[in-house]
C-alpha cells in the first residue's frame, strides 16, 4: 500500500460513524465521534463516483474554504478522507441552528440574546472577510449552534474567494429571502456587501421571529424588498436603473423601520438599516459592524452559554463547562424532536435568577432607552 | 459576565488564530514550507523507500531480476517532474486557462511529488489531473469531456482514476497563495508613492517582474519563500531601484538586521530563479524517462506478475469480509432471543461502519 493510501487509511479509523441524521441529493450525514476520545462529530459523506466530472465543485468549495479557515464562530472541518468512492468530511458536531431556534415558539428572546447572536455572526463573518472570502449562502439554517451556545457559520458550498475588483462572477447564489437587491439585479461584480444584506435579513428575522422578507418568486422578491424599504432612488442608489436585469418594480413608499420593529433600540435599528442599505458601496461592513454602538451600549449581548436554546440539548447540559463536544452521555433526542418548554431557559441558566420578572414584562427595562413594551 | 462579553463585540481581530498573519495561518504555511536540506531529505527517503519496495517486487517475481537494474534517484525524479512542470504552461495557453490556474496547476504537481514517486505515478497523468482539479478549485471548471478530448491520446478514465489520489496526496489542502498575486500588490502600492512618478515605472518593469515570477515556477522557491518573498525578488531582478523604492517605503523604523536579512532572502531567491528558472534538457530527461520504464513500480503496472497478485489478494480480503458479514446475519436470526441481543456500543458501531462501507 502506498504512504498516502496509509496515511488515509489511518485517517479513516481514527472516525467512528454512529447514525445516519440526514440525506441530500449529494451527500449522507452521520453522527459519529472520533475513536480514541469519544469526542461527537458529524460526517458528510460525498458521493463522488456518480459524478462524470470528478470531485464535484460544491465538495471542492467547502473543502478548500474550511481547511484554510479556523475561527471559534465558523465551523471546524476536523479531518477529511476518502472511502471508495466517497469524500467523507468530518465536522464538528453542532447541535442546533437558528432556524430551529427562531421557529422554536417556547423560547423567548431577549434583545441582549439577539445582540449575542449577531456579535458571533458578524465575528465569523468578518473573518472570512478578513480571508479574502464570500460565504454567498448565509441563512439561519446555516448559522449553527453548539451545546455551549456559539454560533457556527456554516455550509461553505457556495462560497469563492475574491480578490480583483472587476472580476465577474455568478448572481445565482444566496437562498432567496436573503438576497440582495443588487444579485436580483443581475449585478455580475460584487462583493462582500452581499453576505452584510443577509445578516440584516436574519438581524430582522430574530427579532421578528418570522422570515423578515419572504418573496414567492425573484421578481417577488424584489416587490418584498421595496415593499418593505422603499423602492430605491437615484441618490439612493446611484446605477442600479442600469443592472443587467433591471426591471421597475412599482414605486413603493419608505415606511420608518421603527413602525416595524417597534419595540427596537435606535442603536439596533440604526445597525439595521445599514446592513440593509441598498447601495452595495454603502453598506456597513463586517468589521465597522463589530465597531457599531449597538454592540457596545447596553444591554451586553448574553454570554453564548445562556442563550435561549432547545430543550433537547437539556440533557447534555452538565458537560457544557467542560467542552461543547465531549458527550459522554447517551445520545439524547434529535433537536428538533424535542418537546417545548418554556421553563427551558431558567433550568439552564443560574444567571436567571437574577431577573425576577418574566421575560415580556421585562422588556423596557432591558431596553433602558424607553423602547416599547412589544416583544421584538 | 456583562463586562466580559461585550469584549466579543469589542476585539473582533482576536480570534483562534491568535496574532498570527493570515498567512501563517494558511495550509500553504503550515504544511507546505521547507527549508532546501528538508525538501532533499523527503525527496531522498521517498525515492529509497520506493527503490527497496520496487527492488523487493522484482525479487518476489524472479529472484535476482533487481541486480542489473538502474533505479532513478531523488534528482532524476526531480528532472522528469520539472519537465512536465513545463508542460502545464504549453496547455494552459491551448484551452486560455487563467493565470491562476496554471500557477495551482504546477503547486499540486510539485506538491504531489513530495508525498509520492515517479517510479510509482508517472507524471504525464499525474500532471493532466493536477491540471484538471487546479480548474476546479480555482473556480474556472470545465467538463471533463472536452478537457480530455483536446489532449490527444487521453481519455476520461486517465484522469479520473488519478484525482482522489492527488486530492489525498495534497492533504485536500487546495488553497495555493501566488507569487504574481503578491507582484501585482506590490505594482499597486508602487503607484502609491509620490515619489515613483509614471514615467519611472513603465509597463515593462511590471511584465518583466511577471516573467520572472512565471519562471520561478520551474524551480522550488514556492516551496521554500513565502509569495511576497519571490515576488520582491522578481520585481529587484526586473528593477533594483523600484524593489529598493518599495521596501524603502514599508520598512521605515526597521533594524538594520531584518534589513539584512530581507536582503539575503531576496539575494537567494534571485539567484534561485536566475539559476534554476528554466525548462530542463530535453535529453537527459529522456534518458531518465527512458530508465523509468525498465525500473517502475510493477505493482502499477496492469498486467503484470505482482499486479494481478495484489488484485487477488484485495478480492480475498473482500470475499472474507462479506462471509463475516453474512455469518454475523446468520448469527443474529439464530439468536434465542427473537429482538436479538442488545449489542454493546462497540460491536453496533462495527457493524454500523462496515454497512456504511459497503453502501457505495
Amino acid at each position: 500500500m502506498d504512504a498516502v493510501e496509509q496515511a488515509n487509511a489511518e485517517r479513516q479509523k481514527r472516525w467512528v460513524k454512529d447514525q445516519k441524521v440526514g440525506e441530500g441529493t449529494y451527500a449522507v450525514v452521520y453522527r459519529g465521534r472520533e475513536a480514541s476520545t469519544g469526542r461527537k462529530v458529524a460526517v458528510k459523506k460525498i458521493k463522488v463516483g456518480q459524478f462524470k466530472d470528478g470531485l464535484d465543485m460544491s465538495a471542492i468549495r467547502e473543502v478548500k474554504y474550511l481547511r484554510e479557515l479556523h475561527h471559534q464562530n465558523v465551523i471546524e472541518l476536523l479531518d477529511v478522507f476518502s472511502s471508495k468512492t466517497n469524500l467523507n468530511l468530518v465536522l464538528e458536531f453542532l447541535d442546533s441552528d437558528l432556524e430551529i431556534i427562531i421557529k422554536d415558539r417556547s423560547l423567548v428572546f431577549l434583545p441582549a440574546d439577539i445582540k449575542s447572536w449577531m456579535a458571533m455572526t458578524f465575528r465569523g463573518l468578518e473573518f472570512c472577510h478578513r480571508n479574502f472570502i464570500l460565504h454567498r449562502d448565509l441563512k439561519p439554517n446555516n448559522l449553527l449552534i453548539a451545546s455551549n451556545g456559539q454560533l457556527k457559520l456554516a455550509d461553505f458550498g457556495l462560497a469563492r474567494d475574491f480578490a480583483d475588483p472587476g472580476y465577474k462572477m455568478t448572481c445565482q447564489v444566496i437562498t432567496r429571502w436573503y438576497r440582495p437587491p443588487e444579485l436580483l439585479f443581475g449585478c455580475r461584480y460584487y462583493s462582500t456587501a452581499v453576505d452584510i444584506w443577509s445578516v440584516g435579513c436574519i438581524f430582522a428575522e430574530l427579532m421578528l421571529r418570522t422570515p423578515y422578507l419572504p418573496g414567492e418568486t425573484d421578481m417577488d422578491q424584489l416587490k418584498t424588498i421595496f415593499r418593505a424599504l422603499g423602492t430605491p432612488t437615484e441618490e439612493d442608489w446611484p446605477g442600479h436603473t442600469k443592472l443587467p436585469d433591471y426591471v421597475p418594480v412599482g414605486q413603493f413608499p419608505r415606511t420608518p423601520l421603527r413602525d416595524l420593529f417597534t419595540a427596537a433600540s435606535g442603536d439596533t435599528l440604526n445597525l439595521l438599516s445599514k446592513t440593509l442599505t441598498y447601495e452595495p458601496r454603502k453598506r456597513i461592513s463586517a468589521k465597522e459592524a463589530l465597531h457599531h454602538p449597538y454592540f457596545t451600549s447596553l444591554p451586553y449581548p448574553t454570554h453564548p452559554s445562556k442563550l435561549p436554546k432547545p430543550l433537547s440539548s437539556h440533557s447534555s447540559r452538565p458537560l457544557e463547562e467542560v467542552d461543547g463536544n465531549v458527550d459522554l452521555a447517551p445520545h439524547g433526542a434529535p433537536a428538533k424532536a424535542a418537546p417545548p418548554n418554556k421553563l427551558k431557559r431558567k433550568l439552564s441558566s443560574p444567571i436567571d435568577d437574577l431577573r425576577p420578572l418574566a421575560r415580556r414584562l421585562d422588556f423596557g427595562q432591558m431596553l433602558g432607552d424607553g423602547g416599547s413594551n412589544d416583544v421584538c | 459576565m456583562a463586562a466580559k462579553s461585550s469584549k466579543t463585540a469589542d476585539e473582533p481581530t482576536t480570534s483562534s488564530t491568535g496574532t498570527k498573519s493570515l498567512y501563517e495561518a494558511s495550509t500553504q504555511f503550515k504544511s507546505w514550507n521547507f527549508s532546501p536540506e528538508q525538501l532533499v531529505i523527503v525527496r531522498e527517503s521517498l525515492n529509497s523507500a520506493a527503490v527497496t519496495a520496487i527492488r523487493n517486487t522484482f525479487e518476489t517475481d524472479e529472484p535476482g531480476s533487481s541486480a542489473h537494474v538502474s533505479f532513478l534517484n531523488a534528482e532524476d525524479e526531480h528532472l522528469l517532474v520539472k519537465l512536465y512542470i513545463t508542460k502545464i504552461p504549453q496547455l494552459c495557453g491551448h484551452f486560455r486557462f487563467p493565470e491562476e490556474v496554471e500557477a495551482t496547476a504546477i503547486t499540486y504537481l510539485k506538491r504531489f511529488y513530495l508525498r509520492n514517486t515517479v517510479m510509482d505515478w508517472h507524471p504525464k497523468n499525474v500532471m493532466l489531473t493536477a491540471l484538471f482539479l487546479a480548474t476546479k478549485t480555482t473556480n474556472n471548471p470545465i467538463s471533463l469531456d472536452s478537457y480530455t478530448s483536446n489532449i490527444p491520446r487521453t481519455s476520461p478514465s486517465d484522469v479520473l482514476d488519478l484525482e482522489f489520489l492527488v486530492a489525498q496526496s495534497l492533504g485536500f489542502e487546495f488553497a495555493v497563495w501566488h507569487a504574481h498575486r503578491a507582484l501585482w500588490g506590490l505594482w499597486l502600492d508602487l503607484q502609491y508613492l509620490p515619489e515613483i512618478t509614471e514615467d519611472l515605472r513603465p509597463r515593462d518593469v511590471y511584465e518583466m517582474a511577471l516573467k520572472h515570477v512565471r519562471n520561478s515556477r520551474f524551480t522550488d522557491v514556492e516551496l521554500i519563500y513565502t509569495p511576497s518573498q519571490i515576488s520582491l525578488a522578481a520585481l529587484s531582478l526586473a528593477s533594483p531601484l523600484l524593489a529598493q523604492k518599495w521596501v524603502d517605503s514599508k520598512s521605515s523604523g526597521a533594524t538594520d538586521s531584518a534589513s539584512e536579512t530581507l536582503e539575503s532572502i531576496i539575494g537567494t531567491v534571485k539567484y534561485f530563479i536566475t539559476q534554476a528558472g528554466q525548462p530542463p534538457d530535453v535529453e537527459a530527461v529522456r534518458e531518465v524517462d527512458r530508465r523509468l520504464k525498465l525500473c517502475k513500480n510493477p505493482d502499477k503496472v496492469v498486467g503484470s506478475k505482482a499486479y494481478l497478485a495484489r488484485k487477488v489478494e484485495e478480492e480475498r480480503k473482500a470475499e472474507a469480509k462479506r462471509n463475516k458479514k453474512v455469518e454475523d446475519a446468520r448469527r443474529a436470526i439464530e439468536d434465542d432471543d427473537p429482538f436479538g441481543s442488545a449489542l454493546n456500543e462497540a460491536e453496533r458501531a462495527q457493524r454500523i461502519r462496515e454497512l456504511d462501507e459497503d453502501d457505495d
